[in-house]
């Protein structure tokens, strides 16, 4: 494989040479958080962060987006639809959990029944990324326990290996192979740079602290749907969704119409839902299937850590533990996984006695 | 290269062409639909059970069952109870009014399984909608061949809630169909039948011999028709259930309406008991 050296102070020829064909999204830092951004310079890129607060997802899946927009004549209404997906995407600095994300979210908005979401899979289709490994993971990472790595490269286009003041630059897909080619001006990677480049993926990988066994965690969850566990599970939890709007993975939305009265027109717009809200399923005639929070904290792991695997065979996490940071009463999955385990242990004790 | 599809969130536009009102207190009304190009209307291939989004534009969006047949060409019908919003909306829509629609949406019956069967229809309330739409189809001249006896118990809570008073007046006159209307309480002029639904369908006693059972309607109507049925042999694949559950996209996408791993927008919204027993209780 071909590898070449991207120094930093070179960024900005990057930036200058992509933008003229993609709209560049990179993490900038805004009110203390690092954010997702569509970017107009390249100063504003920041490159020392661990990951954003609000996943990638947005570029591709904002909290709001529009579905379609419409003029009413009378009795008659004229539909507008979307004409800005053909927007070339470029995200740079994406870690490889939020790349691998997006794979997920992709196969989902394929997977289920015959429709296919073609808002965000033509978005998706329109986008390169421009990933970079993680030196050090934050001690609420996981990403090796669901299949990951913070090296990995597989869902990423272009990756890159912070070497302290250069990047190792590695084509991975047609889509990085070309980009590679574009930069004519790439030095050559030394032995010595993949060598370290190697080494800090080792290391990487060595400092996790945050470790679980999800095979076991999707089996007991398949067998407990019903234990009093849950109960226990959520009763800290207030409800905010905090770890759901900022997972990742969560795609649920609510579509609702957003009217111009004045000039007779509007549009139909989806914005971010979440299952932690009671409103999420309440009916029309005041049944709720999901009214405490027991079913509904139940329903996200659930959903994630059985339901996924049962329907796709995979986890639906990518380990980044954004669920774990936010949650405000510190109910956070950790703390969750060990509980359901624990479920496990106390059953092998009963065996065994 | 993946196939380039047309935005799925884009509604097909009809025409309001009849509206009528299906009870007394006048809260359930039928409105039906005409395609506004002839394209949309042979690409919208239903069959009965299914459901579509409907729409008035600047208002909302919402799931409701079908209740016309594919067997009444030209049209689509849906019979709406006035409840939130939109359902209002369309109770205020006139004749000429545009709605959207996007569908059909869900598995409905399975109208192949249960060719060479006897059929028994069990109903409540104004759920009777695609019920409605099944009786009508196997009905047809071009389907009757394929079904056997039918079997038709309709539960209502008074006289006046009774709805397609006009297609069960047609079935009366027939003789390969056995209706069976009955309502909660006596009432002056009602020569049908009086009580709940599960008393008749004890009183009616369906054989379970190569037969199907279709069920739609209030939760407790539905709990107590199926231990009756299940009292008298049949089997959980037998009996057939459409749920609901609150819906946006209707397509897969917006997640609310799962139970477990299933979604009743795209896996359902018809299972068997025998499925359901399968689901966790969550709906």
């Amino acid at each position: 494989m071909e590898q070449k050296i991207l120094q930093k102070d070179q960024i900005a020829k990057l930036y200058i040479e992509l933008s003229e064909e993609y709209n560049i999204y990179a993490p900038v830092k805004e009110k203390g958080n690092i954010v997702f951004k569509k970017i107009s310079n390249s100063d504003q890129i920041e490159l020392d962060y661990l990951n954003s607060k609000i996943p990638p997802k947005e570029v591709l899946f904002p909290q709001m987006e529009v579905l379609f927009e419409y003029k009413l004549d009378g009795k008659d209404v004229e539909i507008i639809d979307r004409q800005d997906l053909d927007e070339k995407i470029l995200l740079f600095g994406v870690r490889p959990c939020d790349a691998y994300s997006f794979e997920l979210v992709g196969n989902f908005f394929k997977a289920h029944g015959n429709w296919e979401d073609e808002i965000y899979l033509k978005k998706k289709e329109n986008t390169t990324i421009i990933g970079m490994g993680c030196n050090s993971p934050r001690t609420t990472c996981f990403c090796t326990s669901v299949g990951g790595h913070p090296f990995q490269k597989d869902y990423i286009d272009l990756f890159l290996t912070d070497l302290g003041d250069k990047y190792l630059v590695e084509g991975i897909s047609d889509k990085g192979k070309e980009i590679m080619q574009k930069l004519s001006w790439l030095s050559d990677a030394k032995e010595a740079d993949v060598k370290k480049s190697e080494e800090l993926a080792k290391q990487a990988e060595e400092s996790f602290t945050t470790k679980f066994n999800f095979d076991l965690v999707t089996k007991v969850l398949g067998e407990n749907f019903e234990n009093p566990v849950w109960e226990e599970i959520s009763e800290s939890c207030i409800g905010c969704g905090s770890c759901t709007f900022l997972c990742p993975t969560c795609t649920c939305f609510d579509v609702i119409e957003e009217n111009d009265k004045y000039n007779n027109r509007g549009r139909r717009i989806r914005i971010w839902d979440t299952c932690q809200s009671c409103l999420y399923t309440l009916e029309t005639s005041g049944h709720n299937p999901r009214p405490d929070k027991i079913q509904r904290c139940r329903n996200r792991i659930m959903h994630k850590f059985s339901y996924y695997p049962e329907n796709y065979n995979c986890l639906g996490c990518v380990g980044c533990g954004r669920c774990i940071q936010a949650c405000p009463v510190n109910n956070e999955l950790r703390i969750i996984i060990d509980k359901i385990l624990e479920i496990e242990k106390e059953e092998d004790e009963k065996a065994v006695a | 290269m993946r196939k380039q599809l047309p935005n799925p969130y884009i509604p097909m536009l009809t025409e309001v062409v009849s509206i009528t009102s299906e009870n007394k207190v006048n809260d359930i009304k039928t409105i039906e639909l005409k395609f506004k190009k002839e394209e949309d209307y042979k690409n919208f291939a239903y069959i009965p059970g299914q459901f579509a989004e409907i729409s008035l534009i600047g208002k909302g969006e919402c799931p409701i069952g079908i209740a016309s047949s594919p067997t009444e060409e030209g049209t689509i019908k849906f019979t709406i109870k006035k409840m939130g919003t939109v359902t209002s909306g369309f109770h205020n829509c006139e004749v000429g009014d545009t709605v959207g629609i996007r569908g059909p949406c869900g598995n409905g019956w399975p109208m192949e399984d249960m060719k060479g069967k006897n059929i028994v229809v069990i109903g409540g309330g104004f759920a009777f909608s695609t019920l409605r739409s099944l009786v009508l189809y196997v009905l047809d001249e071009k389907y009757r061949k394929d079904y056997k006896d039918i079997t038709v118990i309709y539960g209502n809570r008074d006289s006046g809630e009774v709805l397609y008073q006009d297609v069960l007046e047609e079935w009366d006159k027939r003789d390969d169909i056995n209706v069976v209307l009955t309502i909660d309480r006596e009432e002056e002029g009602w020569t049908r039948k009086v009580g709940f639904v599960a008393a008749i369908v004890k009183e009616v006693a369906p054989s379970p011999e190569n037969a199907v059972a279709i069920i739609c309607g209030p939760p407790i109507m539905i709990r107590t028709a199926v231990a009756e049925l299940v009292e008298l042999g049949w089997k959980d694949e037998q009996i057939l259930n459409s749920l609901e559950m609150r819906m946006k996209c209707g397509i897969g996408k917006c997640g609310r309406c799962n139970i477990g791993n299933k979604f009743v927008c795209v896996d359902g919204p018809v299972f068997s008991l025998a499925e359901l027993k399968k689901m966790p209780n969550e709906y």
